[in-house]
């Protein structure tokens, strides 16, 4: 970790209050760093709190019926207590998002070029002729074919794979500091996927952005990023250099997690399952949030929640019998 | 003798009409596939998204009509069926989809959705059917109990256990798997993936498995068929195709797959632009305009699917002239030994376990 880091997370707590009363803790007690040009990797299945981590730095929670603690540091704001009229300078500008799904992201009722105009004047002014060449020439470098003739174009005439690139263009068009990609591959092709992930390298290398990417796939983190955070339940329960985490897991699910993808480059006869199901989130377990499925549980694991510990220099994790290399020795 | 054998398998769909209803342009969803599957194996149809994989597997069902091509399912012709000879066949063959919340029916509880099958083909008497129902409950790791919940009690990875046991309902001998997997976490689809082998080796299964992942075929095909635009353009053994991926779209494909390994060493066929649409397929080899070893003649001629003596076979003018693929392959590292005795701890002790969360009881079945 350098000196200043670009983003700082501190025991961001994140709840949300049903209609029925009820309350889930969606995210608990998470503590990220992230330095310039650094690219993370946050992990973990369907409900762990990773899209709604990104989603609290943006500051796109619902108000009314989210309940937040803790705090974001990013360049001197704290962005859980900056009023909205500065966030709204903020996003788009020094901070964007890419998701998952271009198609929704995009207004269908304007064309390409109209909306990364937009995006465009709204931060940085200047006369229309100047941004409409600014957002010619973001499309030149997320590699779409004739730019001059595609930027009056709809969404809809557009691919699944060039409608992400324009989602890239957009989000680049103020040069961000930090980009959020919230599973920016996962609803293409396996080819537009690699070519979307060549993409994103080349421009981490151009633009030095610090860059967050959500996602389950763990092949994806291991292509594209520096480190890695590993979400389950709410709480990042593993924190690694990515060469540490696939070599080296201190915890149980991440261990789990990587005995289950069938893989390419070894076969294994049965793959690992992580047996039962994710805990409860209304009423979260008090000791560790993973003891009821791990195999490695001790009495001690469902009295207190573990903290988050260094077992290497870099290393983190929450688990009482990490390092794990013990168990098996 | 082949449970299953499709031969010259054709289906178009017309995209727009005239304002007489005469067709103007034509999908050609399937032209010409052709494959045959033994009993108890499993072949893989791979593919991106419109590659006409799921549609095949329609077809193969009679779910929908093929314009031309014969479906020979244990020696009888599909094609000819009437309408009851047809009902008999699909107590045979069996379809799971993708999004299993989207093919279990909300207002039914799990009991009945097993139950109906059993009825519609009058396979168990009305008084032994709670106890079948039961028992294939306990066959796809479900406890019985749970008989008389609704589809919305349960997790996603459940739900795909429901639908295969309404598949495995009627005993039948062929399954056809529509991306099954797909729509699950990863550590729900191990889940499902060995569960399907497992009903293999006890049952005797074929199944058709439609997918666009790779390394889950890897692990679960004995057979794969590679196809683009509506077409096969490579089809060997799946150890075989992928020790040895002859065609530049296979082996465009195997690149593309991200590593679960940092700083993997291989080198990557990065495809340029975009899939064409099938509405408008190339000239000659459907793959041209993507191809990275394209020459003249492959604009023109469309190559043929030609088999060698092993098996292999590949659509491709140039097949003799690539480059070897080693350079695209991913090395056989695997796991660290610490790793691997890591994760053959977190199985053992995981199979073993009790039952946890809502009643799924060990996968594993108890005679193997």
């Amino acid at each position: 970790m350098s000196a200043s880091p670009l983003i700082e997370i501190r025991d961001l707590r994140i709840r949300f209050h049903g209609d029925d009363g009820r309350v889930t803790h969606a995210v608990d007690s998470v503590d990220l760093s992230i330095a310039n040009g650094a690219t993370l990797g946050l992990v973990g299945e369907s409900g762990c709190g990773k899209s709604v981590t990104s989603l609290a730095i943006m500051g796109l929670l619902p108000k009314q019926t989210t309940e937040i603690s803790g705090a974001i540091r990013f360049d001197g704001f704290d962005l859980l207590k900056t009023p909205d009229q500065t966030l709204r300078d903020l996003r788009g500008n020094r901070l964007a998002m890419i998701f998952q799904e271009p198609m929704t992201s995009l207004n269908p009722s304007f064309t390409i070029g109209d909306q990364i105009i937009e995006t465009i004047l709204r931060h940085r002014g200047g006369s229309r002729r100047s941004a409409r060449d600014r957002a010619t020439e973001l499309l030149r470098r997320v590699h779409i074919p004739s730019p001059e003739r595609r930027i009056d174009e709809y969404p809809h005439k557009l691919s699944g794979g060039m409608r992400q690139r324009v989602m890239i263009a957009m989000a680049l068009a103020c040069d961000p500091q930090l980009l959020i990609a919230d599973e920016p591959t996962t609803a293409l092709d396996v080819t537009l996927q690699a070519q979307i992930l060549e993409l994103m390298r080349e421009l981490k290398a151009a633009s030095g952005a610090a860059i967050i990417l959500i996602t389950h796939d763990l092949g994806v983190v291991a292509e594209v990023c520096d480190e890695v955070a590993v979400m389950y339940a709410g709480e990042i329960v593993e924190r690694a250099p990515v060469d540490e985490l696939f070599s080296a897991p201190q915890h149980p699910y991440t261990v789990g997690l990587l005995g289950s993808i069938p893989r390419l480059d070894h076969r294994a006869e049965q793959l690992a399952t992580i047996e039962g199901m994710v805990p409860n989130m209304a009423q979260p377990p008090a000791g560790c949030r993973f003891a009821a499925r791990c195999p490695f549980v001790l009495d001690a694991c469902t009295r207190a929640p573990p903290p988050l510990v260094e077992v290497s220099p870099g290393h983190l994790s929450r688990c009482i019998r990490a390092p794990l290399e013990r168990l098996v020795s | 003798m082949a449970l299953l054998e499709v031969e010259g398998l054709v289906k178009h769909f017309v995209a727009q009409r005239s304002l007489f209803g005469r067709p103007l342009a034509h999908v050609k969803a399937v032209d010409g596939v052709s494959f045959s599957l033994e009993a108890g194996k499993t072949l893989a149809l791979v593919g991106e998204s419109g590659c006409g994989k799921s549609t095949v597997s329609r077809l193969v069902l009679r779910l929908i009509e093929p314009d031309a091509g014969t479906v020979r399912f244990d020696g009888r012709d599909l094609l000819s069926l009437d309408a009851s000879a047809l009902r008999a066949f699909r107590r045979e063959a069996q379809i799971i989809f993708q999004d299993p919340y989207a093919s279990l029916n909300p207002r039914m509880t799990v009991g009945q959705i097993l139950t109906e099958p059993l009825a519609l083909h009058n396979l168990v008497p009305p008084a032994r059917r709670r106890e079948r129902v039961a028992e294939i409950l306990r066959l796809v790791g479900l406890e019985p109990r749970l008989a008389r919940r609704y589809p919305h009690e349960f997790s996603g990875g459940q739900r795909q256990r429901i639908a295969i046991a309404r598949a495995l309902a009627v005993e039948p001998k062929l399954i056809i798997c529509d991306e099954p997997v797909s729509a699950l976490d990863v550590s729900i689809r191990s889940q499902i993936l060995n569960l399907l082998r497992e009903l293999q080796d006890r049952l005797g299964l074929a199944y058709i498995f439609v997918s666009h992942d790779l390394a889950v075929v890897k692990h679960i095909a004995d057979r794969v068929a590679v196809m683009n635009l509506g077409g096969i353009v490579e089809q060997a053994d799946a150890d075989e195709l992928f020790a040895d991926p002859r065609h530049p779209y296979s082996r465009a494909l195997l690149s593309a797959i991200p590593l679960p390994q940092p700083h993997a060493k291989r080198a990557k066929v990065v495809l340029q632009g975009d899939i064409p649409s099938a509405l408008n397929p190339p000239a000659g080899c459907r793959f041209h305009t993507r191809c990275p070893f394209v020459i003249d003649r492959c604009r023109t001629e469309a190559p043929a699917l030609v088999a060698d003596e092993a098996g292999h076979a590949t659509a491709c003018h140039r097949v003799g002239e690539l480059p070897p693929a080693d350079a695209i392959l991913p090395v056989a590292a695997g796991f660290t030994p610490e790793l691997a005795k890591l994760v053959a701890a977190f199985s053992r002790k995981t199979e073993g376990a009790p039952p946890t969360g809502v009643g799924i009881q060990s996968a594993r079945p108890t005679t193997t």
